[in-house]
């Protein structure tokens, strides 16, 4: 079994950008969103006491992922391994989701109108690779890996170095992206980037009395697409798997 | 086409066989699995390795391809033993370059005025027809020397072949006068030996890490961001020199907030304490260097307290820094610098970083500076080049430490102009952008329009390309061969091959092949007398014992014989005059210099204005990437960085745009307001590279503000002819008055409603106000 996992180390991390570009070209995130994302100057202070941090984030894949439950159509789903997935298929674009995460790391991908989200390129990792973000680092300032592996540097820098948790008093629910950093860092981290409440008052409210009739439509309407275009495959023969 | 795709694809066979074999487990299987949709990976059949030209640094890349041979994505090479796979933002999105919809398509003849932009379409042969009869009867009226020639980049080497078989001597690039130019004459004055590029730090062993200026992070090699982060990983110190809160800064034991200007001061402080703290390396110092009493006898006075009321640093910070300095040496690498054409006292300060690099005995020592080794990587045979005029651009005379590899720009630039010591009739530029690179573009257009023949070899139609008689497409970087790259500043040295991992795109052709062809029409022929682009690259590979073929998998090919430290335990010879690191240099004071570096004060800021200090952004490359689709969505325009208290006093809020008028009356265009704590009160910072003027580039078209625009003025480096930029003032200007602190209006009352191109007739002089050394209320 796995319990796959990232940290980033803040103290190396100068916030250039590669990881994001990589993700990018990677999985054709369209320009204005990301899988991934840094923010280079969090500067504080008054000149000259001052002191920074770059930021990065991305989908924690949370041991508790707030994303999965209010989903109505069950496209959000999360494998054995921790990895926090969308099903495109499934996923019928509506947003909720992206209110749930705290940690704004879901986006609706215009090109598609379905949900995207980092997925710690999973398919990458069935190839043996790093994840694009990890490989391309210009400081290598990303580990990925296996918590669940004593031998793996992310187990070692979480249970030995203390990596810390992103975690607040919005939400609490075991994000699996850890950072190293200065005091100074997360100080500034905790400031500017814990984790937002939820914009789900009441999930299960709006779920029952207005989304329920709404989305049963759109599953009705997916599908009925779907089946049109099953036959349609049918009747053309296998896909090919490149484009 | 001089590549087809066929015989491209055949040509590719073997190296793709070889990757699929070396990099089975990565493409083996690829049509079983149902991989998601959108993934690139899943439609990669190939990876061809190069080199990246998204910037200067060359990082090692693999392009993956299509079936259709389209290109994909590119990834960083993990074969490149300098950045181990990995590759900045701007190397991840070469592709858009390629793919750019603004490229430069087809060979084209001007017919409207210079500037207009209006052009016709030609083929290449009535093109090369153009420019060979023009040079032809240049050379015959004129002589060659009337050629004036402005490559970069390692793309532009056969074309600087072919001009110096045509005869000209008059060969310049930004590199030298606009960029490093005054380091190296700094550190060759003082150790024999430039510093060259890329910097040779051994981070891998430093224990300390000092930068002056220089904002590793932003500015981002690749290599040097892993050897800094590790560097950092391991404990390695760093002190962070410059009036801006860089991302390195952030990261620094010791920031110093320097007045900006001041630096000498500060050098002259560190070696003070260094010389009487008896912290230096004596025996080094004793056995290698020579005129150590002289300059015991210079930084007498230049004591801390000294240098505080100059840099405006507490004193016991410059003594602290100075001690820990001398407590880790040699093990201290003091980072030269990489852009140094500040103030036009660069050669000076590069002298004094040197000074002080020999003083810490880090010089050719593990941790500190290393030696660049040789590469056998020979030429390919060619007749001598005729013997050529006397340079027209100074250097060597005027500027006696002008490079006369690489020419000062600038200077040829005012020899167009005044047409002294003689005319000079045509340009070709060739993967330069003269309008944002050299300072004074108005100055440039001038000389530009004095030319009978205005050529301009590029891939995008930046602002120069109005003016052009003559435009020739280049292919990418990702479409064709180029010379071998050969990097002696490495520990292990290395060369790396450039091959063309697309075919290219619409009539573009590579630099070997335009140079060749132009060659043939002025009978220059015996200059290139290869087969083939890949017949020559096998000869050059020769020395090194490879074949194109064989290294076509890797890209790269080790040269393990590098020699990257002194071998103390034998005499040491430097290439200076005296045989030793001089650090008193009778060479100067032969010409009239000073032979230690001395502090003078920079001109103050002027009440009511800012210095403008510029740097680079790692998303963005000099002027040349904001047209990329995915770099231009990451940063479309500059900011301008202003103190927040100033802000806060001038009522100015983040975000906003305003306008900047410089010195000289110059209006700039409109820029965002970024409003931080991490700049020092007296200076104003902005990305260099922005408002880009041509209109064929629909993306970066007018976007942000042009920092080279806002400098009519540049203070020249009487050494190495290098144009001192940080010397010019601006203010903001919002609703077309100028920001006080009074929220007074400003003496100038007519501005500018919009920016006028045209040189400024009338030099308006500004009243200057002398101002303590605390930064107080600067800039208001």
């Amino acid at each position: 079994m796995s319990r796959y996992a990232m940290v980033i180390d803040l103290r190396k991390c100068v916030g250039c950008d590669a990881c994001t570009v990589a993700c990018r070209t990677e999985w054709d995130v369209p320009i204005g969103h990301g899988r991934t994302w840094v923010e280079q100057y969090n500067t504080v202070g008054e000149f000259p006491n001052v002191t920074s941090t770059p930021w990065v984030a991305q989908c924690n894949h949370c041991d508790d992922p707030a994303c999965i439950e209010p989903c109505p159509t069950g496209a959000t789903f999360q494998l054995v391994n921790g990895i926090v997935k969308v099903d495109t298929d499934l996923c019928i674009g509506c947003g909720i989701c992206v209110e749930a995460c705290p940690y704004d790391a879901r986006y609706i991908n215009p090109d598609t109108n379905k949900v995207d989200k980092c997925d710690f390129c999973e398919a990458r990792l069935k190839e043996n690779l790093q994840p694009a973000c990890v490989a391309t680092c210009t400081t290598n300032a990303k580990y990925f890996g296996d918590l669940e592996d004593p031998n793996s540097h992310v187990y070692k820098l979480v249970y030995e170095q203390g990596a810390w948790r992103n975690e607040n008093d919005n939400a609490s629910i075991g994000p699996n992206v850890y950072y190293l950093g200065t005091e100074e860092q997360l100080k500034i981290v905790r400031e500017k980037f814990g984790p937002r409440k939820s914009r789900l008052a009441e999930p299960a409210k709006v779920w029952k009395n207005i989304l329920k009739p709404v989305v049963f439509t759109a599953i009705g309407a997916t599908f009925a697409g779907q089946a049109v275009a099953f036959f349609n495959q049918l009747r053309k023969g296998e896909e090919p798997i490149d484009d | 086409m001089s590549i087809s795709r066929r015989e491209f694809l055949k040509r590719t066979t073997i190296a793709t066989g070889a990757l699929t074999l070396l990099s089975s487990t990565k493409l083996k299987g690829l049509q079983k699995r149902n991989y998601p949709k959108g993934w690139k990976g899943r439609m990669r059949v190939q990876e061809i390795p190069s080199i990246c030209e998204m910037c200067f640094w060359r990082c090692g890349i693999l392009g993956n391809v299509d079936k259709h041979g389209k290109l994909l994505k590119i990834e960083g090479n993990p074969a490149h033993p300098l950045t181990h796979g990995r590759l900045c933002a701007r190397g991840n999105s070469g592709h858009k370059l390629a793919y750019d919809p603004d490229r430069l398509k087809y060979p084209l003849m001007r017919v409207g005025k210079r500037g207009e932009g209006k052009f016709k379409r030609v083929s290449w042969g009535e093109a090369l027809d153009f420019l060979t009869d023009k040079l032809k009867e240049i050379k015959e009226k004129y002589g060659p020397e009337a050629v004036g020639f402005f490559p970069h980049g390692i793309q532009a080497r056969f074309f600087e072949h072919l001009m110096k078989a045509y005869g000209t001597p008059n060969i310049v690039e930004p590199a030298f006068a606009q960029c490093r130019g005054s380091r190296d004459v700094g550190y060759r004055l003082t150790f024999g030996n430039s510093v060259g590029s890329p910097e040779p730090l051994d981070f891998e062993n430093t224990k300390l890490m000092v930068f002056i200026g220089t904002h590793v992070g932003e500015n981002v090699f690749t290599g040097q961001n892993l050897a800094f982060a590790q560097a950092l990983e391991r404990g390695a110190k760093l002190i962070v020199v410059d009036p801006r809160f860089s991302v390195a800064a952030a990261k620094a034991n010791y920031w110093l907030p320097i007045k900006p200007g001041t630096d000498i001061a500060l050098l002259l402080a560190w070696m003070h304490v260094l010389i009487y703290e008896n912290l230096y390396d004596k025996n080094y110092i004793r056995k290698y260097a020579i005129g150590f009493n002289e300059l015991k006898r210079h930084v007498k006075k230049t004591t801390p307290l000294w240098a505080s009321k100059i840099t405006g640093l507490p004193a016991n910070l410059i003594t602290e820094t100075a001690r820990l300095m001398g407590k880790l040496a040699p093990e201290v690498g003091l980072h030269p610098g990489r852009h140094t054409a500040w103030y036009g006292n660069d050669t000076q300060r590069a002298r004094a970083m040197a000074i002080l690099t020999a003083l810490l005995g880090s010089y050719g020592h593990p941790g500190g500076i290393y030696l660049s080794s040789n590469i056998p990587a020979p030429h390919f045979p060619s007749p001598e080049y005729p013997k050529p005029a006397a340079r027209a651009d100074g250097a060597g005379d005027i500027y006696p430490f002008g490079s006369r590899g690489l020419g000062i720009t600038n200077g040829l630039v005012d020899a167009t102009f005044s047409e002294k010591p003689y005319p000079i009739k045509a340009w070709i530029v060739y993967s330069q952008n003269v309008l944002q690179s050299i300072p004074n573009p108005w100055k440039t257009k001038e000389a530009i329009n004095k030319l009978d023949l205005f050529v301009v070899v590029d891939v995008l139609p930046m602002e120069q390309f109005l003016y052009a008689d003559l435009v020739l497409p280049e292919a990418t970087y990702l479409e064709r061969y180029d010379d071998l790259y050969t990097v002696r500043n490495a520990k292990k040295p290395f060369a790396a091959i450039r091959q063309p991992i697309i075919d290219p795109l619409y009539e573009s052709k590579p630099g070997w092949w335009i140079a060749r062809e132009t060659a043939k029409r002025l009978g220059l022929e015996d200059y290139f007398e290869w087969d083939s682009i890949e017949d020559y690259l096998n000869f050059r590979l020769s020395g090194l014992g490879v074949t194109l073929k064989k290294i076509q998998t890797k890209g790269i090919v080790e040269y393990d014989e590098g020699k990257p430290f002194f071998d103390f335990s034998n005499p040491i010879e430097f290439k200076t005059p005296s045989g030793k690191i001089e650090l008193y240099s009778q060479l100067l004071k032969d010409y009239g210099f000073d032979p230690l570096p001395v502090y003078a004060p920079v001109e103050e800021v002027p009440k009511g204005y800012f210095r403008l200090l510029y740097g680079r952004a790692p998303v963005h490359s000099f002027a040349r990437t904001q047209n990329n689709e995915i770099l231009h969505g990451y940063m479309p325009e500059n900011q301008l960085w202003i103190n927040k208290q100033i802000a806060e006093k001038l009522g100015l809020s983040d975000g906003e745009y305003v306008r900047l008028e410089n010195q000289d009356g110059i209006l700039s265009d409109e820029i965002r307001l970024f409003i931080t704590p991490g700049i020092h009160p007296e200076s104003v910072f902005m990305v260099h590279g922005f408002d880009q003027k041509s209109p064929y580039l629909e993306l970066a078209y007018r976007k942000g503000a042009s920092d080279t625009y806002l400098m009519s003025r540049v203070e020249i480096d009487p050494l190495s002819g290098s144009t001192g930029m940080r010397v010019n003032f601006v203010r903001i200007i919002k609703n077309g008055e100028p920001v006080m602190v009074s929220g007074g209006v400003s003496v100038i009352s007519e501005f500018k409603k919009t920016r006028s191109d045209a040189r400024p007739k009338k030099h308006i002089i500004v009243p200057r106000i002398h101002q303590e050394s605390e930064a107080s209320d600067e800039g208001c």
